[in-house]
């Protein structure tokens, strides 16, 4: 029963947000909303938890520790300050504490990571893969469009203006375009996939509930009569 | 008006209904278009089976929520049955909210008791950590100060026999990740790859992959499992087809679909740009 309750639920909530296709309606409303509070809800809850599992598990231990414990909780309490305009200051300082951490970790590492590793990939790509022309192909492109890409947000000195740098500033807006076609297709895969995996709920397919067709059928025909009746015998109204 | 001015001027309605038909119809009645195994399905593969040897310790990260599971949910279930095989000991955690609950599916699908694994001696579930890449560097120097107790029994880490060898990042020979955006691979890259030289594959959505081909083709990460279809090609590859193989006739339909309103789209504005000149 629990389950079935359930599913149905989902059922519901999943239908309720795909009717903003038809047009924007309360089904679409209610399950925005309750999402949308479901969703914060859930992430305060699981941040709270987190909170009291460091609190009995290593920070109640020790007078010590107690007091930053202490001190950390007061800082964190601090970021409310930014709701009033008196308070406001006091959110400076755990932004601060949080951007300049963030900043430290990440830039410890990041020239290496994601600066170094690249250009020495870029320069040890070889031209010419023995027996694999694909391959070969596809590294020859990439010596040339990766250049090019970066020689075209070179905005300074009359180079610019030189006929070789039309050249490659026509390679790399091709290169480019590639780029985002590449990306725009990823994207419709990504936006289908979801599609796809809520339609395989809606159907039941296992390890889906089965039910859930049932639910599919009848809240799809509740949701979509009660939007176009309305629309139908709102049309016949006359016009204030 | 002409047909191609209505065209140009189509209800988006009828899109959205054509899209439903594209994507239910092969659901219903599947069309078993063949599935080729592509190059990334076979790396993802080989690394698993090759380089992930007995004994090793594996992160097995989910970084995504419900939302992300229509794509990545069918990936970690066949990665999951595919390390249960091994004879390794993995720690499951999130640095996304909604990991724990993506996990919580993931159990009701494939138990690791069923593979002989114990909880605790084999693997253990750290749950949820907040505080994004500042928690991931925080993890890496030390679990123990970063998770005070487990996900599953709310007892302190020291009491699991798993975690008497896993203290650094140092200890830990693979990550797993399957993720929707931030923090994610670069994050990992950063705080583990290179500080502690950690092997990565992972384990994306489409729209993440261009973003994730330069790591691949530096071998920062071992190997990419980008998108659906890819799963998928993994499925029939470990020979448990599961959701992935259910959907891959629905994304080949409604990708042409795309493609053809793509066309007829094109073909009707220059059509029409014609007309009006």
């Amino acid at each position: 029963m629990v389950d079935m309750i359930a599913a149905w639920t989902a059922v519901f909530f999943t239908l309720g947000i795909y009717s903003i296709l038809y047009r924007e309606n309360p089904w679409y409303r209610i399950a925005e909303s309750v999402y949308l509070g479901v969703a914060v809800g859930y992430g305060v809850s699981v941040d709270l938890l987190y909170i009291r599992n460091q609190w009995s598990g290593q920070w109640s231990t020790s007078a010590g520790m107690i007091l930053l414990f202490a001190i950390v909780m007061i800082v964190g309490l601090m970021w409310y300050g930014r709701f009033t305009k008196s308070t406001f200051y006091l959110y400076r300082w755990p932004l601060a504490i949080v951007v300049g951490t963030g900043i430290g970790l990440a830039l410890r590492t990041v020239i290496d990571a994601q600066f170094l590793q690249q250009i020495v990939a870029q320069v040890k790509t070889p031209f010419f893969v023995a027996g694999n022309m694909g391959a070969t192909i596809n590294n020859i492109l990439i010596q040339i469009m990766v250049p090019s890409v970066l020689l075209y947000f070179w905005f300074t000195g009359t180079i610019r203006e030189s006929a070789p740098m039309k050249i490659v500033e026509k390679i790399a807006r091709y290169t480019m375009m590639a780029g985002f076609g590449s990306a725009y297709g990823y994207t419709v895969l990504t936006r289908y996939s979801l599609f796809i995996g809520r339609s395989q709920f809606l159907l039941g397919i296992p390890p889906n509930e089965p039910s859930n067709q049932l639910a599919f059928i009848v809240i799809a025909f509740v949701m979509l009569a009660s939007m176009i009746g309305w629309d139908f015998t709102h049309k016949k109204t006359p016009e204030a | 008006m002409s047909i191609m001015d209505k065209i140009n001027n189509l209800d988006r309605r009828i899109i959205y209904l054509l899209a439903w038909i594209f994507v239910l119809y092969p659901l219903i009645f599947p069309l078993g278009l063949p599935i080729p195994i592509s190059s990334d399905a076979r790396s993802w593969y080989s690394y698993v089976e090759n380089n992930v040897n007995d004994g090793d310790t594996v992160i097995f990260s989910l970084m995504y929520g419900t939302s992300g599971m229509p794509e990545l949910f069918p990936m970690s279930v066949a990665t999951m049955k595919h390390i249960l095989q091994k004879d390794v000991k993995f720690v499951v955690l999130g640095f996304w909210t909604e990991g724990p609950l993506v996990f919580n599916a993931l159990l009701r699908q494939v138990n690791p008791a069923d593979y002989g694994k114990v909880y605790g001696v084999d693997w253990i579930n750290l749950g949820y950590i907040p505080g994004g890449e500042t928690a991931m560097g925080a993890l890496a120097t030390s679990f123990q100060n970063s998770v005070a107790v487990d996900f599953v029994e709310g007892r302190p880490l020291s009491s699991f026999p798993i975690m008497d060898n896993i203290r650094t990042a140092t200890d830990i020979d693979l990550i797993i990740s399957f993720e929707t955006g931030t923090p994610g691979a670069p994050e990992w890259l950063r705080q583990w790859n290179t500080a502690y030289g950690v092997n990565i594959i992972v384990g994306c959505i489409g729209v993440s992959v261009p973003g994730m081909i330069p790591y691949i083709n530096s071998g920062q990460i071992s190997a990419l499992m980008p998108g659906l279809t890819v799963s998928a090609e993994y499925e029939l590859l470990l020979q448990k087809p599961g959701l992935a193989v259910a959907g891959v006739d629905a994304v080949s339909t409604s990708h042409l679909l795309i493609v053809l309103l793509v066309v007829i789209g094109n073909v009707a504005f220059f059509m029409t740009k014609e007309e009006k000149k």
